[in-house]
């Protein structure tokens, strides 16, 4: 591989995990930090490993002119962008691919971003492939009297399949994570919520586009990780089960695989349901020419059905419990995608197909978050002053909090403290050892009135025994 | 609540002087066009539209951004050993130690005078869309609130909520921050004058304005 510098455009944990595999890769990387963020791991470690040279403190994550400035003056050759930020920003993608001294962005090619980026141009692409999607609008709704037609056919049409409570769901078009998204479940207050979105999304996002669509109800949420190369490679990790999630539906406990028959009944047949997410996703990223790490995002009701939701055309959160429980015959050990992604977006191909990769028992990956799960999730903000977890080798823990000293939670970002990926040779041992981890445990803080920190440790306990159960 | 407006006035007479420290706003490579002990103007004209003395350029991506004076003061504090250089977002640059005037002097005053409904955690704040719309038809201290009134929105880690008054009723006389500031917790986002009070609030816009030389 040629000698590469990578410029992690983000923060926190991905950041840290970023520069592992960089390191893994014998990568040269630089960080990019706000003034908010000065005291976090992943500047400390960068630090630690690289000097001040790979370190640059930048007005905002969000500003791409930052980041290209400090590519050039660092001599960075690719970007990683992580998650969130400009990780499915295509037009982020298009600058850095197109520019006088082109950079390698690491995701999917720009084109690709552009078009499955789109909720609506997925579903649209989706059905003309004839992949199940979710009832709804085709386009971002700016008219209150068409979103109400909308709304109020949907209400009818859930009355004649003879759904008990219909209800549907307003969200914010530009939004994502969860975030900008309200239930309602009579015509009367629809626009109330409708505008309500609409406030939220042009205050976040700057455009008060908003979907509608049928909100289905005792669903699991579920996930399949594809891996593609630029030599039209196409290979699945998989599939993960993301359904427990906080109230604003953002994911707290994920589980790979997707559904285990082997320790629940399901009211059908769970192996074939996974099986054909998988191939609907395949189906669809072939279609594409899709061409870096990505996850599609499924529900599946209770009758068995599933639905496509999104495509994410980046590293997901949650990629790890995949890659934990995938075997790759030739190669040692679990693999880890984020290299494999920078590997695939260098050019490289890939080494193996499917039939080289097999799947080794079940993985559950922990959110952990400073938050009151009693109070709808509410971030809680202090410093934390103590932050100490086991240490096993079934256990990896990704954290951007110092161990060494208090650290102050930045109020610009979600309070997420850590990331736990435990594995088990089945899903009941992997359950144990998740409950494990969590009640050997310890986190203290303080808020700036000197109460003590909420966490949602309990929340993450109780859950554990709940994933996979239909 | 009393007030001595002579310690007030007195207290400023003696330090009338606010430094100001000029840090860069972005990354990029900065260019200086003021020397240290130099002079510089703020904006000016009747909409302050004419800026004020140019302090540095700060190139980045090909984009030379002037960066001029806010303030009228002296330069102090110049970095000289920057000039030319990258500089990383944040970045001390000088300081420009400026004479408060009038306005200046009135606004801090009657921080002292009104009741200040502050921030109650770090975070980005917007009026509600309700308020918003009074704003823009220009119906600004003639604004009534009474506590439990919904004035507010507070993002914080991209939560939304509304945050209700708390406090006398009265007139919303001065706001600190414009939609989608970061505030410190305890920085004050708007102040209201009590009925009682608007005398005495004049009183001191008068006395500053006879007795304080800009």
């Amino acid at each position: 591989m040629k000698k590469e510098k990578v410029l992690i455009a983000n923060r926190g944990e991905i950041a840290i995990r970023i520069m592992k595999a960089c390191n893994e890769l014998g990568l040269d990387y630089v960080v990019v930090y706000t003034k908010e963020d000065r005291a976090s791991g992943h500047v400390k470690k960068a630090l630690k490993e690289r000097g001040s040279q790979a370190v640059y403190r930048i007005s905002s994550y969000k500003d791409p002119n930052e980041i290209f400035s400090v590519a050039d003056h660092s001599g960075a050759t690719a970007i990683h962008p992580g998650y969130g930020f400009f990780s499915e920003d295509f037009r982020f993608a298009r600058r850095a691919a197109l520019r006088n001294r082109p950079i390698t962005f690491i995701g999917p090619r720009w084109e690709v971003i552009r078009d499955l980026g789109s909720k609506i141009n997925t579903k649209r692409i989706a059905k003309s492939l004839g992949i199940p999607v979710i009832p709804g609008s085709d386009e971002p709704i700016y008219s209150e009297i068409e979103a109400e037609t909308l709304a109020e056919e949907l209400f009818l049409k859930q009355k004649e399949q003879g759904i008990d409570k219909p209800s549907i769901l307003v969200k914010a078009s530009a939004g994502g994570g969860g975030m900008g998204i309200e239930e309602v479940n009579h015509l009367d207050v629809f626009r109330q919520v409708y505008r309500r979105i609409q406030n939220y999304a042009k205050r976040q996002f700057g455009d008060e586009g908003v979907l509608i669509e049928q909100c289905m109800r005792d669903y699991h949420h579920l996930e399949v990780q594809l891996l593609c190369s630029q030599h039209k490679e196409v290979v699945h990790f998989g599939t993960r089960n993301c359904t427990i999630q906080s109230t604003g539906r953002q994911k707290r406990v994920e589980v790979a695989p997707g559904f285990d028959p082997s320790i629940w009944e399901y009211p059908f047949d769970a192996r074939k349901v996974l099986d054909d997410m998988v191939k609907y996703s395949i189906r669809l990223a072939e279609k594409v020419e899709y061409d870096n790490v990505g996850t599609w995002e499924w529900i599946v009701t209770r009758d068995g059905k599933p639905y496509l939701l999104e495509v994410n055309t980046r590293i997901q959160v949650e990629n790890e419990i995949s890659a934990c429980i995938s075997r790759i015959s030739r190669q040692r050990g679990p693999v880890n995608l984020i290299k494999e992604q920078i590997r695939s977006a260098l050019g490289e191909k890939l080494n193996f197909s499917q039939r080289h990769v097999s799947f080794e028992g079940t993985s559950i990956e922990l959110r952990i978050v400073a938050e009151d799960v009693k109070r709808g999730f509410a971030p809680w903000c202090g410093t934390i002053t103590r932050f100490e977890f086991p240490d096993e080798p079934w256990v990896r823990v990704y954290t951007h909090v110092p161990q060494d000293e208090p650290y102050e939670i930045p109020t610009e970002y979600d309070p997420n403290l850590a990331l736990v990926i435990v594995w088990g040779k089945d899903t009941q041992e992997a359950k144990e050892r998740a409950k494990d981890f969590i009640s050997e445990t310890i986190i203290d803080g303080k808020d700036s009135r000197g109460n003590g920190i909420i966490t949602n440790l309990s929340y993450l306990y109780e859950k554990v025994d709940e994933v996979l159960r239909f | 609540m009393s007030i001595n407006l002579n310690d007030l006035l007195r207290k400023y007479k003696s330090h009338p002087y606010e430094d100001h420290e000029i840090l860069a706003p972005h990354t990029g490579v900065v260019k200086f066009k003021v020397e240290e002990g130099q002079a510089v103007k703020g904006p000016s004209g009747q909409w302050l539209h004419r800026p004020g003395t140019l302090l540095y350029i700060l190139e980045r991506e090909k984009n030379p951004k002037r960066i001029t004076s806010r303030f009228d003061g002296i330069v102090t504090d110049l970095r000289v050993d920057l000039d030319g250089k990258f500089v990383e977002a944040g970045q001390p640059l000088m300081l420009i130690r400026h004479r408060l005037n009038k306005q200046e002097i009135t606004n801090r005053i009657l921080k002292e005078v009104l009741h200040i409904f502050p921030a109650p955690e770090r975070a980005r704040y917007f009026f509600t869309p309700e308020i918003s719309a009074k704003f823009e038809k220009g119906k600004t201290k003639s604004l009534s609130v009474k506590t439990g009134d919904e004035i507010v929105i507070m993002s914080l880690m991209k939560r939304d909520t509304t945050l209700n008054y708390e406090g006398p009723s009265g007139v919303l006389y001065e706001v600190y921050f414009k939609n989608g500031d970061i505030l410190e917790q305890g920085a004050p986002l708007f102040g209201v004058c009590l009925p009682e009070r608007l005398p005495f609030v004049e009183k001191v816009i008068q006395r500053i304005k006879t007795e304080w030389d800009d």
